[in-house]
């Protein structure tokens, strides 16, 4: 019996080391020596058969060995797949400098962008996003802003009508209109969209995009529009714009301005975005005109109100370094890819 | 409107003062220098005159607003002394019919005036202005118009039959000749100077042709008259006539203007072609305004501008513009503007001139305060959602015009949908009509990028569409999102064939919107009958609840013909109003299941003409053992199968979530269903296997 363990054993250490790490080769002698018809469990057998007393010892003895030759079994087969994974590392090698699988990813067109971050800035001051319609009629769209049949400012504004008497509107003020037809002070509102003009050439689209803001409250003052101008351009464009207030005609302010702020393109020293002057003109602002007031049925006495606006094209091509207005409706996606969402 | 410095300097004392600092002053006042031009001593503004502003469409005009900003003092022109001779009150006999849009009407007689040209320094004073000149008799009243900003109009007085003007409406069909050789015809909207038989001038727009100034024109009849700005209006819009004259009295002339354009005019007629006034001037003025005395209350200005510029400063800047002040009961002022701010109307009109006065950089900046904003507009919030979805899918954002071309969408809205409402004033043909769709400008968007060569386009764009309702002048305005495709179907990369995108892809991308939009809502599929979409390859999405919410799929093959595509494009759009009128249903948190899932799979074989809606119809038919879902795994067409036949491999999966199920009862179950398929949607089963991993 212990002649036979150390036989095996002999043979085992020899049929292991023959197998030279090869997985199969070590699955063989794994089989020869631990598998149900192998060596150990032969001798397994012949262990039944021995007579009480030498059992303890020769148990012992054989325990010991197939512990062992387990243990090596494991260890060569780790060792194996050890080496079988080094070569596979070798050869399975890829280039990594080869172009990913990227998703694709879309882009949002540049005024919704420019749209989207005025937009953020007004909520954040507590103001509602309002819209209207873009088919108008004459009330909405003149009239109740101050501008009658027949007034010359209706010049400024060459307007496409559509069949019916309605037009398309030329401002977005309209929805001021609607916003206050709908709803009393204290009103806090900006209302972004499409406006429509006829007018087509290097630097006018029949179609832009504007956005107006429009405070009514007790107690609003022009210093009110001052501040509010300010703190969205400075959060706009940064703290270091400046900004230039200078008087102008709107029918529907009063006193009424347009407002500057220094040209981001150059800071201010003149270039061509700004004509030289230094200075981007963003829009008309002013207090609202007690006619419109009384259009929609508010108490100019207890009640005043300011209101601004700006045109979101002009400003996208600002922020965006865009040099050509008709980019903006070519709808090439060359051009629209460069402001990936 | 150009303006030259150096007349302004012969009306206002600059001495001291630039063209440049001229300009500053200007516009920090509200009028505009968008340049100044020419060379020093003889630089020209180019002024940019609003329209409540026209007491500065005349260099006096101007004059005055850099009186008041630097404190000079005006420069009286020489009034010319009275001439000898008749009287012409004698000579010319005026009468106004019309006094609603005539309010007053001037005129003088200048006697022995020789026609001829004008002084080179005139011509050049002219030419700076933008104005031609014509002869010296015309030259003058233009350098009328341009000092005073009154326009006036010299007639031949010769030619003025019985010495009559009459100012009235013109008769039905009533003709004139004007000065630039067009023959018009009037009607009782048109204001006329009239002589004793026929029309003379066209009020305030245009002179006739019959008493032009000519060369043997001896004696000149000048006009100075206040006509009504909406009656000038309207007549220039009807003849299409645009003048310098019209432009003026549209905006509003100063009423007692004429006097000094008629002095003005006498002075230059002497002086520049010879003539002798004679004395005495003709003012029919029926009925003289009264002054406009407007209340201004210093609190009113407080309020306004946002700070006190206290009483004294409030009283000096409006003096300064020629307001008159008084005070009025309760501490306000009581305020007369002068005749020429027709503008200066209300209170907060003369808060703005205090205002502008002072300069609106003394205007404080106060602080913006924020307050919690409301709810944003539900279908605001779509559109925004729809383009963040569709970016997110990698498609790039188009802007395309509301307007398009007559009949352009009729391939996109059904045969019974209502015309496409009509502009009556297109600035061209292919943007004459209002869009019902907003999937041609897309295939137009979709066309040109192909064109310059690119691979793949992959577009949408969130934007109104305009439906004529009956029952309402105003259109249905819709927003809709819509997309195109062409090229890849999936990203391409080196280690694959760019799969082509199909009627699935744009399918994922349509429900992908609909689930991020509205999520939880059963959407079903029916083939569409648009005829812009193939037939065979396109769908309508609807709901019970909404209706037909998305359409779209493989353009009809006819259509791209038509068009002109050579690559194949899928088209889709939704209606996001239709979409956000679904309610679906809240999804409460399920707990996760702890039981195992239990899978089967079963091939059928669908012969031609039937379709997986109707056969998942008839699966969820039968009562399950557990909560359901079916999946295709797989489809597959060919030998050994019969043409037009197709193999349909349906996942099953079962997941209890209280028991375990037993073999017994998913056999059941998988029988129920083969004999339902077969029932109810004729497909036969191709043998059952049990997925790889069973159970
Ligand atoms: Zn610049």
């Amino acid at each position: 019996m212990f002649r036979d363990l150390e036989r095996i054993e002999r043979e085992f250490e020899a049929g292991l080391a023959s197998a030279a790490g090869d997985p199969g080769a070590i699955e063989a002698v794994r089989v020869r020596f631990l598998g149900r018809k192998g060596e150990m469990q032969a001798l397994l057998r012949r262990f039944a058969s021995l007579p009480p007393a030498e059992k303890p010892a020769a148990g012992k003895a054989l325990n010991a060995l197939k512990t062992r030759i387990e243990t090596a079994v494991a260890e060569a087969s780790a060792a194996a797949a050890a080496v079988r994974r080094r070569a596979e590392i070798a050869a399975g090698g890829l280039d990594v400098g080869l172009p990913a699988r990227t998703p694709w990813r879309g882009s949002l067109h540049p005024v919704t962008r420019t749209r989207r971050e005025l937009e953020r800035i007004f909520r954040d001051l507590g103001y509602t996003v309002e819209s209207g319609p873009e088919v108008e009629d004459d009330f909405h769209n003149f009239q109740a802003l101050n501008l009658p049949p027949n007034h010359p400012a209706r010049d400024a504004t060459d307007t496409f009508y559509v069949e019916g008497g309605l037009l398309l509107r030329t401002h977005t003020s309209p929805v001021q209109i609607r916003t206050m037809q709908a709803r009393r002070p204290p009103i806090r509102m900006v209302c972004p969209g499409r406006v429509y003009r006829r007018d087509l050439d290097a630097t006018h689209l029949p179609m832009f995009h504007q956005l107006e803001a429009l405070v009514v409250d007790e107690g609003i003052s022009m210093a009110d529009l001052k501040g509010t101008i300010d703190a969205l351009w400075k959060r706009f464009f940064g703290d270091d714009v400046r900004i230039r207030f200078r008087p102008g005609y709107f029918p529907f302010v009063e006193p009424g301005c347009e407002y500057d702020v220094s040209c981001r393109v150059c800071g201010g020293r003149g270039c061509r975005a700004c004509k030289g002057t230094g200075w981007l003109e963003l829009g008309g602002a002013g207090m609202v005109h007690p006619a419109v007031f009384e259009a929609v049925g508010i108490d100019a006495e207890r009640y005043t109100g300011f209101a601004f606006g700006l045109g979101i094209d002009r400003i996208a091509m600002v922020r965006h370094g865009i040099d050509d207005l008709r980019l903006l409706m070519e709808n090439d996606i060359r051009f629209l890819a460069r402001f990936p969402a | 409107m150009l303006v030259s410095f150096a007349w302004l300097e012969e009306l206002v004392d600059l001495d001291g003062l630039g063209a440049r600092d001229a300009a500053d002053a200007l516009t920090a006042r509200g009028l505009t220098v968008d340049s100044v031009s020419g060379a020093a001593g003889s630089e020209v503004l180019d002024l940019d005159v609003p329209a409540n502003r026209p007491d500065c469409l005349g260099h006096l005009g101007v004059a005055r607003e850099l009186s008041a900003a630097f404190s000079r003092p005006l420069l009286p022109r020489p009034t010319p002394p009275p001439a000898p001779g008749p009287a012409a009150a004698g000579a010319a006999d005026i009468e106004i019919e019309a006094e609603d849009l005539c309010p007053r009407y001037t005129a003088r007689l200048v006697r022995g005036v020789r026609v001829g040209p004008s002084p080179a320094r005139v011509v050049a004073r002219l030419e700076a202005c933008g104005l031609r000149s014509v002869n010296n008799v015309v030259d003058a009243s233009n350098l009328v118009l341009l000092e005073t900003g009154h326009p006036i109009h010299a007639f031949d007085f010769a030619r003025i039959e019985g010495g009559e003007i009459r100012v009235r409406r013109a008769g039905p069909g009533e003709t004139i000749e004007t000065l630039d050789g067009v023959l018009r015809t009037l009607g009782p909207e048109v204001l006329v100077i009239a002589d004793r038989t026929r029309p003379v001038a066209v009020a305030g727009v245009l002179g006739g042709a019959a008493t032009e100034i000519r060369a043997s024109t001896r004696d000149v009849l000048v006009e100075a008259a206040v006509f009504d700005p909406g009656s000038v209006r309207s007549t220039a819009r009807r003849l299409g006539l645009a003048t310098d004259a019209s432009h003026r009295f549209e905006r509003g002339v100063d009423p007692d203007g004429v006097l000094a354009a008629q002095d003005l005019a006498v002075r230059l007629l002497e002086e520049l072609a010879g003539g002798a006034a004679a004395p005495g001037l003709v003012d029919v003025h029926p009925r003289p305004a009264a002054p406009r005395a407007l209340h201004l209350r210093p609190e009113r200005v407080r309020r306004l501008l946002g700070y006190d510029p206290g009483l004294d400063a409030t009283r000096d800047a409006l003096a300064r513009l020629g307001i008159r002040i008084q005070d009025a009961p309760g501490g306000a002022l009581l305020a007369t503007p002068p005749t020429w701010r027709v503008d200066l109307l209300r209170e907060a009109d003369l808060v703005e001139e205090v205002g502008r006065h002072l300069g609106y950089d003394r205007i404080p900046v106060a602080a913006a305060s924020a307050r919690l904003s409301p709810l944003p507009d539900r279908l605001v919030e779509a559109e925004e959602r729809a383009r963040t979805a569709l970016a997110g899918l990698g498609f790039h954002e188009a802007f395309n015009y509301a307007m398009n071309a007559a009949g352009e969408d009729d391939a996109f809205v059904g045969a019974s949908a209502p015309g496409q409402i009509v502009l009556t004033n297109p600035i061209a043909e292919p943007l004459a009509r209002l869009r019902r769709s907003v999937l041609p400008g897309l295939l137009r968007a979709a066309d040109r990028n192909l064109r310059h060569g690119a691979e793949d386009v992959r577009l949408f764009e969130v934007g109104r569409v305009f439906l004529r309702r009956e029952a309402d002048t105003f259109p249905d305005e819709r927003p809709r999102a819509g997309i195109a495709w062409a090229g890849a179907g999936e990203p391409r990369h080196f280690s694959a064939r760019p799969r082509p995108v199909d009627f699935f892809d744009l399918a994922g991308a349509v429900e992908t919107v609909l689930e991020a939009l509205q999520p939880g809502i059963a959407w079903a599929r029916r083939r569409s009958d648009l005829s812009g979409l193939h037939p065979r390859r396109s769908a309508v999405w609807s709901s019970a609840a909404a209706g037909d919410a998305a359409w779209g799929g493989e353009l009809h093959p006819d259509l791209a013909a038509s068009l002109g595509l050579e690559t194949p494009v899928l088209v889709a759009e939704i209606d996001l109003a239709t979409l956000l009128s679904a309610e679906a249903e809240e999804r409460a948190h399920a707990p996760l299941p702890r039981l195992p899932a239990v899978t089967r799979d079963l091939s059928f074989v669908l012969s031609a003409g039937q379709e997986y809606a109707a056969l998942t119809a008839a699966l969820r038919g039968v009562a399950a053992p557990a909560p359901v879902r079916f999946e295709a795994v797989d489809r597959y067409e060919g030998s050994p199968l019969a043409e037009g036949e197709s193999s349909l491999t349906v996942r099953v999966i079962l997941q209890p979530s209280e028991a375990t199920l037993t073999d017994p009862e998913v056999e059941r179950y998988r029988s129920g269903l083969i004999a339902a398929a077969e029932r109810e949607a004729g497909a036969r089963i191709r043998g059952g296997t049990e997925p790889p991993m069973g159970e």
